[in-house]
């Protein structure tokens, strides 16, 4: 599994630019899905098919991740660029980033006149070794992701993207082991989550699910004086009850509980409040449905050093598996 | 019907966003009477249908009462001073909870069974000087049932509603005061316009809707629409009310003078007018509202939902609104529910070419 989680995490894929993303999950799954197809959104959507006496279920992980785009070239070659999704500048300076055709280039940012403030986006500037406009190979509407190797510490993995490519791994790895459901299960590999949720909200307008369930990161409340949260890494699969945007279905809540708790998988109860998911969008597409999300718990969300526990991840895939493979009845 | 008796059913009925089942049992009860059917969808909307007696497929309104209040959500179960000790809870909010009126409530903490507790925190005398004339944050306020840790671990975990208690008061002038009033004030309308309709013909079919998780975005009003598809929709929701702290005249409404209806971008010119001409014909008094921008009632919601739907808004005067005092008057409560009757029994079979029409006219 780590040799997957290294694969994704690396992957190139800003929020509009899945395209390498969704071509490596569409090669991995595919031997393993009864169908699959991508929607007009570019949401990679693979059916598991049921024994016919379930319920149509979406899982949602997302594919996009947060990166920038440029704006605008300067004379001398430099690149100044605008955010794709929630880009915190704290984490920018010296920091890398890599655009679609594997190029790279580094962040720095204006002179500071007072080192204790951040600036504001706009005053930092990408150098990709260019020295002027006409040798600069990069045009303004060149979308690059942040780029940063998986560190492997043991249990704990740091990397760009974990949010959402360990949402992504956790989908893989349920369906791969799903061999027999009584649902229909739809995996979505969804697009432009960070700019808006926009790929979900597309794939459960389409696809009418009775139940969806969204695969993705949350925060944690066990580093050095951060915000308070009962959530710790290590601590087993995360199940949301709130989030910033939403609540979850009750009865969802109660069952993830019980299946966690038939079949020993470490869970903790999720309040998050701050940001929130696909289940989102998926809660109130269409007619509505049942939602809920499986969070894999996260620290320093939005950096290029997103980490997780792997046996955290093991948790979410087994309870993903447990909820699949047994009736939902709600 | 007794609306005062039914309000405080109603308001005393725990129902926070997104745990709405107590409430929705509440109005099953109240709706039960009135509707040929009761259902609920995937967000727990309470949805009562009343079939009219035109000729079928017969036009439909909905109606959009929301049935959710504002609550809390434990976010940490602590000890003091140890895990020998006691247990306290440290909550976050559910919708729009206004901080400065939180200390002090009573609530109940719906864990593996129901715990009345209180909000508490330091006295002032403990407090340092600067900050004794300041609100009290959640970080500074806890949640005390009394109970050992160890039991209450047992018993209350991190995701675990709490609701306020406050019993419906009565005061003078037919006036009442209670928690929730918004907006379970607008499902007694509902009620009150089912019991109308008992006696009156419509050739409409009426889906009275108890609405989920407005308190946190409108969500069960959107999904209500999208699932139910009516041709048209009413959302009745609460308003702010005139006082010696409240004068603007263009955003307050006297308490005791009848509903307000709403018009503006959010709001059918058609529906707009077409209440008008209920009241003008029953002779009960209205105040128009402006709505300059999107109403932030279910109103906004509906609007939008599946391929549009025409919407209009019917407000109730409410002091004190999002703490545990708000204050309304019954006879509002009351017109309102007449006043929607009267709408749903003129709707005929050409409303809605009138209501296409009245736009393309100008």
């Amino acid at each position: 599994m780590i040799d997957l989680i290294r694969k994704l995490v690396e992957l190139y894929g800003p929020s509009g630019f899945e395209d390498q993303v969704r071509a490596f999950i569409q090669a991995e799954i595919a031997p393993y899905a009864d169908e699959m197809r991508v929607d007009a959104l570019g949401n990679l959507i693979a059916l598991k098919k049921g024994d016919g006496t379930g319920k149509r279920v979406l899982v949602s992980a997302h594919t996009d991740e947060i990166g920038v785009m440029i704006t605008h070239v300067t004379e001398k070659g430099f690149l100044r660029f605008t955010n794709i999704g929630g880009v915190f500048a704290a984490n920018l300076l010296g920091g890398r980033v890599q655009f679609a055709d594997g190029r790279q280039g580094v962040i720095y940012g204006d002179k500071f006149e007072d080192r204790s403030k951040l600036h504001p986006l706009n005053k930092y500037y990408i150098d990709v070794g260019a020295t002027s406009k006409e040798d600069c190979p990069v045009r303004v509407g060149d979308a690059a992701g942040f780029y940063r190797p998986l560190l492997v510490m043991g249990d704990r993995l740091a990397a760009k993207s974990m949010d959402d490519r360990i949402g992504c791994v956790v989908g893989i790895e349920a369906l791969k082991r799903l061999t027999a459901s009584p649902h229909d299960v739809y995996f979505v590999f969804s697009v432009q989550e960070e700019v808006g949720l926009r790929g979900a909200a597309a794939a459960a307008n389409g696809l009418h699910p009775d139940v969806s369930i969204a695969l993705d990161v949350t925060g944690s409340g066990d580093t050095p004086e951060c915000h308070p949260m009962a959530i710790s890494l290590g601590q087993g699969t995360a199940i949301k009850v709130k989030d910033g945007g939403m609540i979850a279905h009750a009865g969802l809540v109660r069952l993830m509980r019980q299946r966690a708790e038939a079949a020993n998988i470490p869970h903790q109860m999720e309040v998050l409040e701050g940001g929130t998911t696909d289940a989102y969008a998926m809660q109130v597409a269409g007619p509505g449905s049942i939602s809920g999300c499986i969070s894999i718990p996260c620290r320093y969300i939005h950096s290029a050093s997103e980490m997780v526990d792997i046996n955290d991840v093991e948790a979410c895939i087994r309870l993903l598996g447990e909820i699949l493979t047994h009736p939902i009845d709600l | 019907m007794d609306v005062k008796q039914l309000l405080q059913t109603l308001t005393e009925t725990p129902g926070p966003s997104g745990q709405e089942s107590p409430i929705a049992q509440a109005v099953t009860t109240a709706w039960t009477p009135y509707v040929d059917l009761l259902m609920t969808d995937a967000l727990g909307n309470l949805i009562g249908l009343k079939k009219g007696d035109g000729e079928a497929p017969r036009p439909r309104i909905l109606l959009a009462a929301h049935m959710d209040e504002i609550a809390l959500l434990v976010t940490q179960v602590l000890a003091y001073p140890d895990e020998n000790g006691y247990g306290f809870l440290k909550v976050t909010k559910v919708g729009g909870v206004d901080t400065r009126q939180t200390l002090g409530q009573q609530v109940l903490v719906h864990g593996q069974r129901e715990l009345p507790g209180v909000i508490g925190c330091l006295p002032p005398h403990l407090l340092p000087e600067n900050r004794r004339s300041k609100p009290i944050g959640f970080e500074d306020m806890v949640v005390d049932v009394g109970l050992p840790y160890v039991e209450l671990k047992q018993l209350v975990g991190v995701g675990d509603f709490v609701s306020f208690r406050q019993p419906l008061r009565e005061l003078h002038n037919g006036r009442v005061a209670g928690k929730s009033l918004d907006n379970r004030a607008s499902v007694a309308a509902v009620t009150v316009c089912l019991d109308w309709l008992r006696g009156r013909k419509h050739s409409w079919d009426v889906i009275a809707v108890a609405t989920t998780q407005e308190e946190i975005g409108l969500r069960g009003a959107f999904v209500a629409a999208g699932g139910q598809q009516p041709d048209l929709a009413i959302a009745l929701d609460v308003t702010w009310a005139k006082g010696p702290l409240a004068q603007d005249g263009g955003l307050t409404f006297e308490l005791g003078e009848g509903p307000t209806l709403g018009y503006g971008p959010n709001i059918h010119p058609g529906i707009y007018k077409g209440l008008q001409e209920a009241a003008a014909a029953i002779e009960l008094k209205v105040t128009p509202e402006g709505q300059p921008t999107l109403s932030g009632t279910d109103a906004a919601a509906l609007q939008i939902a599946r391929a549009g739907i025409p919407t209009g808004l019917i407000c109730i005067p409410q002091r004190y609104m999002h703490t545990m005092v708000e204050t309304m008057a019954l006879n509002d409560i009351e017109r309102t529910g007449r006043l929607l009757a009267e709408f749903i029994a003129r709707l005929d079979g050409d409303f809605l070419n009138q209501l296409n029409k009245s736009l393309m006219d100008g």
